[in-house]
């Protein structure tokens, strides 16, 4: 009796409440489990790749995967138009799609942060000019500006990421300023101001921690927004360059052979949507768990 | 787009087709003419929608062949040093009648004149109409080498040249020659409206211009007038479809009665469709990755004889032709004449080709940029995956490849600058005549134009072509060009890859259609049943 007192006295660690108001969201944990598994798919890729993604296969063309007829069990999802494994393809594809959706994430995560820290806590001028620089790239559609991005930096991966987090960064900036300026008024703020210690610190160490929630939702949202932005680049062939096996790149040289090998288009876009689907629900999640006007 | 935009072209070509008035004909082209006036285009999305129906020349290709037979010439007559060419017009041609122009006369030596010369003369007063560039007037040298241009009579002219040239029929009978109105012209030119001859034409040609919506619809009706006689529909279509698949699928679904260029994977699904016909034909055409012989490793023969070995040909006509293709060894597909059959192929052999390379001074190999062909053209139906497949192939013996593509008009342009190191381009002929592959693609001349992409001037290979050229007895001619086709061959400036077939679907209905293998769609004989 007395054990079981103190455990209900004990309060929770913020982790062990989140935990369980994150794992009561059945759609985010399948979600997570998703993720991890095409995480760990594309860290082991070149250990699981039957074969090398670029490899042609004589002869063997647009073969399709080993469960319909005429498929082979070499290679288990088929083929594509020039006799590269598909499976393998996808592998490798997973490693880098991840990858350049974690970039992008990192490079808009970063700036935007930077840039709304600045505008929140100074204001007046700063505010103004950064201000209008995110509403002229939001008045943006936001496809169109990174296809504008990535042709004017030329085709290429690394352009694609920057193209994509160019176009990811007002949203940072926006959600970061508007929880600086909530913050700045606090209390605790004046009392560090009073203290005389300097803006980088106050904005570093004192209002920017009291903000992450927000900020780890609005960037799981954005991973998947920026994989989907790379893919749409890929797909219109600004982003990978062959032979790099791009999901989006996959799809693009797939569809003259929509009607009669389905199989090649199919399984990146299965992939696309299973991975922007799990990172949706994990977002989701994450803000139900770390949102206090959301809890229950 | 709004919805209605879409539906209503749609129903409108559907109404069309439906409306059992089986006369109408709908042909889903490819992509939007730029102008109705084979004088100033050079592609054959323009050809087709004017060239082949609006307008007729002095001498014509026999529809479904190559041999030059009399159009609006009856007859020509040559003299003896090969420079003179009288021509006597037929009588009794008359103009199509469209909303905006009706003829008062019947055709005559004056339109030659005024064709002709508005190409030639540059103080011409629509010589500089709509930009007054003639490409293939120029690039065929027609411009240097008629000296003057006569009217002898309302039915005669003369032609006099300033050397004999024996290609010069052949060119008389290609588009870029099509006669157009005086008489349209004048009116024109009174009217001040000079601009509106390339956009509302006016020709002698089996139909008559009715309308043109861009990215939707070009419209004719048939000519009642037609000198060969009318045509067999009333009424002719061009549903402008990009997309290969789509056209398709407006095929099966009887929006067009005809596509162009069907996608490579969807030909079987066509040919065992009982309502569908599929036709083929040997294309008049190459396809093929040239070397900038004027940039290093490339200037060294046997890099470039390395890199021929190490491509495994075979392999990309099975897979980006879908085998319907042959497989290349000169520059001339087999079809023309003086083709030369006896050339040895350099056989897929990767072991050379790394002996060779080492040979050459690059036993680790070396890298460098290949431009991939970014439009689908009929002797490349996917130069992207074909550039794919390459580079994997050349890893093997070390070369180490980076794709590069830019927008067609800009690869053109950079490639005629020589801005490229190995580039993928081909050539459909113009006219069935050696000179207008081994001239055009690899002589002197041709690196002067741009068209000679490899950069390659050899001068026993040009001194042979421009003999030939000047010529007229085919068998001396044959000679020199299969001579032509071995020095091309020892020396490799291109790897040439393919000569694609040509294939065209239509409903089971279409009757009279004949595959053009200058790679035109020619409706004049055409009718449904």
């Amino acid at each position: 009796m007395e054990l079981e007192q103190a455990k209900e006295l004990t309060p929770q660690t913020p982790f062990q409440e989140f935990y369980q108001s994150f794992a009561l969201n059945k759609g985010a944990v399948i979600g997570l489990a998703v993720l991890l598994f095409f995480i760990a798919v594309g860290i082991s890729s070149p250990f699981l790749a039957p074969y090398d993604p670029t490899q042609l296969f004589d002869g063997a063309y647009r073969l399709p995967p080993f469960f319909s007829s005429g498929g082979n069990t070499k290679f288990l999802l088929g083929t594509d138009d020039v006799g590269r494994d598909i499976l393998s393809r996808l592998i490798h594809g997973t490693a880098l799609s991840l990858g350049v959706g974690i970039m992008i994430v990192v490079v808009s995560l970063v700036l935007g942060t930077i840039f709304g820290l600045l505008a929140g806590y100074f204001g007046k001028s700063v505010d103004r000019t950064v201000m209008r620089f995110t509403d002229i790239v939001m008045a943006l559609p936001s496809t169109l500006l990174a296809i504008v991005v990535a042709a004017i930096l030329g085709p290429g991966l690394v352009n694609a990421v920057w193209a994509v987090s160019i176009v990811a960064i007002p949203n940072y900036i926006r959600l970061v300023r508007a929880l600086v300026m909530a913050e700045k008024k606090r209390a605790y703020v004046m009392a560090a101001q009073a203290y005389g210690a300097g803006h980088i610190r106050i904005m570093v160490s004192e209002i920017l921690p009291n903000c992450t929630a927000p900020i780890i939702v609005q960037a799981t949202l954005g991973l998947s927004e920026g994989i989907l932005n790379a893919a749409a680049l890929g797909f219109l062939g600004l982003g990978a360059q062959p032979p790099t096996p791009e999901w989006g790149t996959m799809l693009a040289d797939a569809r003259p052979f929509l009607e009669n090998s389905p199989w090649m288009v199919t399984f990146p876009g299965l992939c696309i949507l299973l991975v922007v689907l799990a990172l949706n629900l994990v977002g989701d999640g994450l803000r139900d768990a770390l949102d206090p006007r959301l809890k229950r | 787009m709004k919805l209605w935009q879409i539906l209503f072209p749609l129903c409108f070509i559907l109404s069309l087709v439906s409306s059992s008035h089986a006369s109408t004909f709908v042909y889903c082209s490819e992509g939007s003419p730029t102008a109705f006036n084979p004088q100033i285009t050079t592609d054959g999305t323009s050809n087709n929608a004017a060239g082949h129906t609006i307008y007729n020349r002095l001498v014509e290709f026999k529809y479904g062949a190559t041999e030059v037979v009399p159009g609006l010439a009856e007859s020509w007559t040559v003299s003896p040093d090969g420079k003179t060419y009288t021509f006597k017009l037929r009588k009794g041609v008359k103009f199509g009648t469209t909303k905006y122009f009706t003829p008062t006369r019947e055709f005559n030596a004056d339109d030659v004149i005024f064709s002709i010369d508005r190409q030639r003369d540059t103080s011409h007063p629509y010589h500089s109409v709509n930009g007054g560039n003639y490409e293939f007037f120029k690039a065929m040298e027609v411009d240097t080498l008629i000296s003057t241009l006569k009217k002898i009579d309302n039915y005669t002219v003369e032609f006099k040249l300033n050397k004999p040239e024996s290609p010069f029929i052949t060119n008389m009978a290609m588009s870029f020659m099509s006669i157009l109105s005086k008489e349209y012209a004048d009116q024109l030119l009174k009217e001040n409206k000079k601009e509106n001859i390339d956009n509302f034409p006016v020709g002698t040609g089996p139909f008559v211009f009715r309308s043109y919506e861009k990215d939707t619809l070009v419209r004719f009706e048939a000519n009642p007038t037609y000198w060969q006689g009318t045509p067999k529909i009333d009424k002719l279509v061009f549903a402008i479809t990009p997309d290969a698949n789509v056209r398709y699928q407006k095929l099966k679904t009887g929006e067009c009665h005809l596509i162009i260029e069907p996608a490579p994977a969807d030909i079987n699904a066509m040919k065992q469709d009982s309502k569908l016909k599929v036709m083929e034909s040997a294309g008049l055409n190459v396809g093929y990755l040239a070397f900038n012989v004027k940039k290093k490793p490339f200037d060294n023969l046997d890099v470039r004889r390395a890199i021929y070995h190490a491509l495994n040909r075979t392999s990309y006509i099975n897979a980006i032709y879908m085998g319907n293709a042959i497989l290349a060894k000169n520059p001339l597909p087999p079809t023309i004449w003086s083709y030369n059959d006896k050339t040895e192929d350099y056989p897929f052999n990767i072991e050379k080709a790394k002996a060779l390379l080492a040979k050459a001074g690059h036993p680790n190999g070396f890298a460098a940029e290949l431009w991939t062909l970014p439009v689908t053209r009929p002797y490349n139906p996917n130069g992207k995956k074909m550039g794919e497949m390459m580079q994997a192939d050349l890893a093997k013996i070390g070369i180490k490849v980076t794709l590069v593509s830019y927008d067609w008009p800009t690869y053109l342009a950079k490639s005629r600058n020589g801005e490229h190191q190995m580039i993928q381009l081909g050539w459909t002929g113009d006219n069935g005549d050696p000179d207008n592959f081994l001239n055009v693609l690899l002589g002197c001349s041709g690196m002067k134009a741009g068209s000679n992409v490899a950069q390659w001037c050899q001068k026993d290979f040009n001194q042979k072509i421009v003999k030939a050229k000047s010529i007229s007895n085919q068998e001396a001619r044959t000679k020199l060009y299969k001579e032509a086709q071995e020095i091309f061959h020892d020396r490799a400036p291109w790897v040439p890859v393919a000569h694609a077939m040509i294939y065209r679907a239509m409903s089971a209905k279409v009757q009279g259609y004949k595959i053009d293998p200058l790679g035109g769609d020619i409706f004049r004989e055409v009718y449904i049943e």
